[in-house]
Formats: C-alpha cells, sequence, structure tokens
C-alpha cells in the first residue's frame, strides 16, 4: 500500500522532467504525462484489487504520527485518486501538448489533486490545496485573451484570500489542539474544538478551502473563468478540483467538527449557494456561464447534503459529488463546440446530432429524471432532508425549488438547439472533446442497471468515510502493534524509535 | 453596494479575528506534535538544527509541496508572460561603480549561498535560503547589465535535475522497503558535516532549485517588455 504515494511522486517528478526531456526527445515529452498517468490508474487498480478494503495510514518519511505526516488511504480515498488519474487522462490537453509548460502544470495538479485525496494531516492538505491553486491559475490563462487575464486575476485574488483564511483557520486549531494530524485532532476536538474559537477555525477553513467548491460567497470567480478558460481546464476544475474541496470539507465535519453550529453554517452557505447559483444560471445568456452558475447551485446541494448529520448525509453528498463529476466536464467539453449566447444554438442539432443527444442526457440527469442516475443522486438528498427538522425542510423546498428551474434553464438550450426553422453549420465540438462527452454519456447509461449494486458499494464507502472512531484507530492503533502491518517486513528503523506521545491536552 | 458589501465583510471579518484573538490565553499554547519532536528529534533524524530535521525529516512532504508550488507558479509565469520582440530597446548598463560591485559580489554571493546550504542542516538557513542567495547571485550581474543574455536551457535543466534528485532520493527509500522520502544513510555523529542522512543531499537540490527557479523568474520579468 506504501506505493500509493507514487501518484503523488511520479507525476511531480514527470512535471519536473518534461522541460529537460522536452529539449533533447521531444516525442517522448508528448506521451510522458498521459504515460504517468496511465501507470498510476493501473497502480491504483492494483492496489484497490489487491487491499481488503481496510482503511491503512501511512507514515510519510517513516515518522510515527502524529510527529510526521500521515497518509490515510481508505475506500473514498482510493476511489478519488482513481478518479483524479482518469479524469486527468482523459482531460489531458491533448490540442496543446506541444507546450511542456502546460503539460507540467496538469501534471502538477494530477499529483497534487492525489495528495488532496489521501492526506491525513490538516497542513499537509492545505499545502496540496495551494499547489493545486497555482496550477490552476496558469491552465486557466492559457489563451491569453484580455477577458482570460481579468478572469484569471480575480481568480488568483480569491483563491490568495481564501489560502490567507484557510492557514488563518489552522493556525486557530493548531493554537486550540497543538497539533496537525487529523486523527489526532479527532480525538481531542470534542474537548478542545467545541468552543467559540474552534468554530471560528471550521468557519475559516470553510471559506477557504470552499473557494475551490465554488462555496457561497467565495465564488465569484466561477462564471467568468469556466467562460474564459479553455473546455478541458473547466472541465476539470469543475469536475475534479470542486470535489477535492468538498472531500476536505467532509473530513474536516467528521473528524472535527460534529457540533450542530458547524452543521448549521454549511446548510446556511449550501441554500444561499443553491439559491443564487440557480438564479443566475436561469437568467445566464451564455451557455459556460449557464454552466459555470448552475454548477455553483450544485455543488451548494452538495454541502447541503453534507450538513444533514449521519451516514445518510454523507451518502448522498458523495452520490451527488459522483454523479456531478461524471456529467459536468461533459458538458463544459460540448459547450465548447458551440460558442456565445444561447440563442446562437438555434438549430444545432442538425449539424451534430450525436452532440445534441448527448447534451439531452446529460441535462436530464443533471435535473434529475428517472431512471438516470441523476434522479436516484437527488432522491437520496431529498429523503436525507425529509427526515430532518425545521431548518432542513426549507432546505428541501430551495433543492427542489432549484430542480424546477434547472429544467428551465436547460430546456431553454435543449429548445434552441432542436428549433426547425433554420438550417445550421456551426462548428462542432473537437471530435476528442466529443468522444470524452460520449464516454461520459455511455457510463452514466450504463450506470442505471446497476444502480442498485452501486449505491449498496457508495453506502459502505460513506459509512467508512464517516467512521471517526476507525479513523483514529486506524492511524493509532492500539500500543504495542506496529504503525501497520508492512509485509516483508521492511520496518522502517525511524518509525520503532520513541514512544508514541501521550495525546492529551 | 458591491463597496457596502465588501466593506462590511471586512469589518465583520476584523471583527471576528479581534474577537478571537481576545478569546486566545496568551502564553503557553499546547504544543502536542511539537513537544515530541523538540524531544526525539536529535536521535531520529541527526541534525543539529532542529528546524530542518522538520522541513525535510518529519515533513519532507509539505516541502516537496511548496517547491512545486515554486515551480507551477514559475511555470504559470512561463505561460503568461509575453515573448520579447527583437528589436525591443533595453534599459543602458548600469555606470561602472554597479558592474564592477556586481562581478566582486557574485563569486562571494555564490560562496555564501553554497555555505548557507551546505550547513543547513547544522546551523540556521539550508536550502531556501541559500536558494535565494544564489539566486540574488545571478540575477545582480542582470540589474548592472540589462543586456546580458541568460541561459534559460541550463537554467531549467538545473532546475529540473534537482528538483528529480529530490524525488528520487524519496523513492529509493520506497523502492528499499521504507516510506517515501525516509532518509536514509544513518544518522552520523551529530553536528558534523556528514550527518544527518540524506537530509543534505535533499537540501542541495532544494537549493539548486530554488536558486535556479527563482532566478530564472526574475530574468523573465526583468526580460518582460514594458509600456513605456
Amino acid at each position: 500500500m506504501s506505493q500509493i504515494a507514487l501518484t503523488i511522486a511520479l507525476p511531480f517528478l514527470a512535471a519536473f522532467l518534461l522541460p529537460v526531456i522536452g529539449r533533447v526527445y521531444e516525442a517522448l515529452a508528448r506521451v510522458l504525462g498521459p504515460l504517468v498517468l496511465l501507470y498510476c490508474l493501473w497502480l491504483v487498480l492494483q492496489l484497490w484489487g489487491t487491499g481488503d478494503g481496510h482503511p491503512v495510514a501511512l507514515a510519510m518519511g517513516g515518522f510515527r504520527p502524529p510527529m510526521g505526516i500521515t497518509l490515510y488511504v481508505d475506500r473514498l480515498a482510493l476511489l478519488f485518486t482513481l478518479l483524479v488519474s482518469l479524469m486527468t487522462l482523459l482531460l489531458w490537453p491533448w490540442q496543446r501538448a506541444a507546450d511542456s509548460r502546460e503539460c507540467a502544470l496538469t501534471l502538477l495538479l494530477a499529483g497534487s489533486a492525489s495528495g488532496l485525496a489521501l492526506s491525513g494531516d490538516l497542513f499537509n492538505i492545505y499545502v496540496f490545496y495551494e499547489l493545486v491553486s497555482v496550477a490552476s491559475f496558469g491552465l486557466v490563462a492559457v489563451h491569453r485573451s484580455g477577458a482570460a487575464f481579468v478572469a484569471t486575476l480575480r481568480y488568483l485574488v480569491i483563491s490568495g484570500f481564501g489560502t490567507v483564511l484557510a492557514l488563518t483557520g489552522i493556525a486557530l486549531v493548531y493554537s486550540q489542539t497543538g497539533t496537525l494530524n487529523l486523527a489526532q485532532l479527532a480525538q481531542l476536538a470534542p474537548d478542545l474544538l467545541a468552543g467559540p474559537v474552534g468554530l471560528a477555525g471550521f468557519l475559516f477553513m470553510l471559506l477557504g478551502f470552499g473557494v475551490k467548491g465554488e462555496l457561497f460567497p467565495v465564488n465569484t470567480w466561477v462564471p467568468e473563468v469556466y467562460a474564459t478558460a479553455p473546455a478541458r481546464a473547466s472541465a476539470l476544475l469543475a469536475g475534479l478540483v470542486s470535489k477535492l474541496s468538498l472531500l476536505v470539507v467532509l473530513r474536516l465535519l467528521v473528524l472535527l467538527y460534529q457540533q450542530e453550529q458547524a452543521l448549521q453554517l454549511l446548510l446556511l452557505l449550501g441554500v444561499l449557494g443553491v439559491i443564487s447559483g440557480e438564479l443566475a444560471a436561469w437568467r445566464a445568456r451564455d451557455l459556460k456561464r449557464m454552466l459555470a452558475f448552475s454548477s455553483i447551485g450544485q455543488l451548494g446541494a452538495m454541502f447541503i447534503a453534507f450538513s444533514i448529520p449521519g451516514n445518510a448525509g454523507l451518502l448522498a453528498g458523495l452520490a451527488l459529488a459522483l454523479h456531478h463529476l461524471l456529467v459536468k466536464p461533459a458538458l463544459f467539453l460540448l459547450a465548447a463546440g458551440w460558442p456565445g449566447a444561447v440563442e446562437r444554438l438555434r438549430g444545432l442539432a442538425r449539424g451534430g446530432p450525436l452532440a445534441a443527444g448527448l447534451f439531452v442526457l446529460l441535462a436530464l440527469s443533471l435535473i434529475g429524471v428517472p431512471p438516470l442516475p441523476g434522479f436516484w443522486a437527488k432522491m437520496l438528498l431529498v429523503v436525507g432532508l425529509a427526515g430532518q427538522e425545521s431548518g432542513y425542510l426549507l432546505a428541501l423546498a430551495v433543492v427542489l425549488g432549484a430542480a424546477v428551474l434547472e429544467a428551465s434553464y436547460l430546456f431553454r438550450v435543449v429548445a434552441q438547439l432542436y428549433h426547425r426553422d433554420e438550417e445550421a453549420a456551426r462548428p462542432r465540438p473537437y471530435l476528442l472533446d466529443l468522444g470524452s462527452a460520449a464516454l461520459a454519456g455511455a457510463v452514466l447509461l450504463s450506470a442505471v442497471p446497476f444502480i442498485s449494486p452501486l449505491g449498496d458499494w457508495l453506502a459502505g464507502t460513506a459509512a467508512q468515510a464517516g467512521d471517526r472512531e476507525g479513523y483514529i484507530i486506524t492511524v493509532f492503533p492500539a500500543a504495542g502493534r506496529p504503525l501497520y502491518s508492512a509485509a516483508g517486513g521492511g520496518k522502517p528503523a525511524l518509525a520503532a524509535a520513541g514512544p508514541l506521545p501521550e495525546p492529551k491536552p | 453596494m458591491r463597496n457596502l458589501a465588501s466593506l462590511l465583510f471586512a469589518g465583520g471579518l476584523a471583527f471576528l479575528l479581534m474577537a478571537i484573538a481576545a478569546l486566545l490565553p496568551f502564553g503557553h499554547p499546547p504544543v502536542l506534535a511539537g513537544g515530541a519532536i523538540l524531544e526525539q528529534a536529535a536521535d531520529q533524524v541527526g541534525a543539529a538544527n532542529i528546524v530542518t530535521a522538520v522541513v525535510l525529516g518529519y515533513r519532507g512532504l509539505d516541502t516537496l509541496g511548496e517547491i512545486t508550488i515554486l515551480f507551477a507558479a514559475a511555470a504559470g509565469l512561463g505561460l503568461v508572460l509575453g515573448r520579447r520582440r527583437a528589436g525591443a530597446p533595453r534599459d543602458p548598463d548600469a555606470g561602472p561603480v554597479l558592474r564592477t560591485g556586481a562581478a566582486l559580489m557574485f563569486p562571494l554571493l555564490v560562496l555564501v549561498g553554497f555555505h548557507i546550504i551546505l550547513h543547513g542542516h547544522l546551523t540556521p538557513g539550508g536550502g531556501f535560503q541559500g536558494g535565494v542567495i544564489l539566486a540574488a547571485a545571478f540575477f545582480l550581474p542582470l540589474l548592472a547589465r540589462p543586456g546580458t543574455p541568460v541561459d534559460h536551457p541550463g537554467l531549467s535543466l538545473v532546475e529540473g535535475t534537482a528538483g528529480a534528485v529530490f524525488i528520487v532520493t524519496g523513492l529509493v527509500a520506497l523502492l528499499t522497503g521504507g516510506e517515501f522520502l525516509q532518509p536514509l544513510l544513518g544518522t552520523g555523529t551529530l553536528g558534523t558535516l556528514f550527518s544527518a542522512g540524506t537530509l543534505p543531499i535533499l537540501y542541495l537540490a532544494l537549493g539548486l532549485k530554488v536558486g535556479a527557479e527563482l532566478a530564472g523568474l526574475l530574468a523573465r520579468l526583468a526580460d518582460a517588455e514594458t509600456d513605456t
């Protein structure tokens, strides 16, 4: 299981070497990135096959937690590592593969995203989150147009602000507990983080890590960036990176903040996100902006789901997240071939029936029309909300209203696509983009008959992710037992030295 | 409206921060991980400079992330910055005092930079600090003579190789049965130049990488055409 660190190290290594290799042997530099990602994918699949499904904690550098950095590998983390390699591979910037810097940044994004998924240390999460940000700045500005620079500058300022907030939150948590290890924090949190300072730390971290998750007040960068960035970069950010931000919030909630106030705060911000995002999407005239705003709304729904106490909320949030991760990038790829206002899409279905058909399929799933997977994800959210008290019922009403709005604006697009009057000869999506979108559509359709086993599996994953005691025991096994049972007896000499300090306030 | 909202937000944030500052007790914060590291670092890592033990040992993965952030920033800047036209005018060279001064300072700065990098595990300093000094050494002649050609391919070669050495050192530990970035080669005698296992190698790679990256970054920024 130690090899999982390779999913962080190898993309970094390849990114460092790309400019050097590109000078010597250009053909190799073009395929190096995809090859590395392919290997990471194979590695994660193999680890998935050999693992027994129990979470494993890895001590980076061989230093025992809480002194060293821990990687926590449970089913959820493995799933996200897998998705990172897969999505980066599918959304690789083939059209601009000649530019080694862009390939290097994409690789850095993949490596740091894996790190974000695996990390079990608060400050390490911050470092990888920052790396994701910095790598994405370059990727969204590659078109080098004035609008792209303005959008990127705003993104940069808001991200920087979020970074400062997250760091403040981490500093507050550290000042209260004296540790950064998530498992030790989970042990200490009920005593030390329940007060106002701890909660303020949560607020800061939520706003900071929420920037990529398009959380309500820190999401003003979203529409402009997605409207001006290359479709593949938008798809990566909206599809993958936003979900990693959700994963961080999930870990914080499960491990550190189980009190009601934290959940209420998340619920409030989620509801505001749904309302503002969906209304803005309804008013948007440009397809990419519409998709960007609706993404804010849908991520708001996931924050609402996570604010439901217990595993039902986690399950609903994860289902929504995975569905969105599949559908939204495909929609962005389709939109890349249809620039401009919605009105200009008139009659496009005749020119590109496959793309239009895919758009309809994805839109239907996004709205939540049975039997498509999107319906079941929304169903979980609605059922979870319906079982709760007053504030959650209000959120339920908002979510249902948002579905109506979603249907209204997405059908507006569909109606334009299938408009009969005019002959259309418009630019169609690139074949590669269309292929990736078609793949997403095929996965979506093939998931329909397997929705029940998929749901069971996801419920197991959510239960494991929501198991706070399990997390603590995995990282700090009972005294006397080795930190982890590494096969082959290659026990790190350093890890054996010194007793584990007693975690006490 | 937008200004009002920003003002309200900023005011609220300031109030919140002040309220928190008032709540925090002054003095002895809990230092669980820090205390444990202070007790055990000298034995476990063998670095006399405990900051280095933390930076490269206990939190080596963070450090890898940090240098990668710098790399990502430099790559992003390279993507965004415009190319210089062939005939674009440059600032004239500085006077003889500055030029001679820069030439005199160059070897001294390189020496100090390498000293700080190589003694990073013994005395305050290390790869980041020494790397910045190295970058300054190479940037100083460029300030005195803006027309000096910069060897960007060479810089990126140093940068890439140094980064690769850092990661490969970590991978060697992984492949020999340890964990990623685990220090190898034993701890040695505390306080001697050849101690703390692979940490000096990591710091040398880190210092060269930071130096090359920062020098390239500054040279690119200085080379970018201005509107005037």
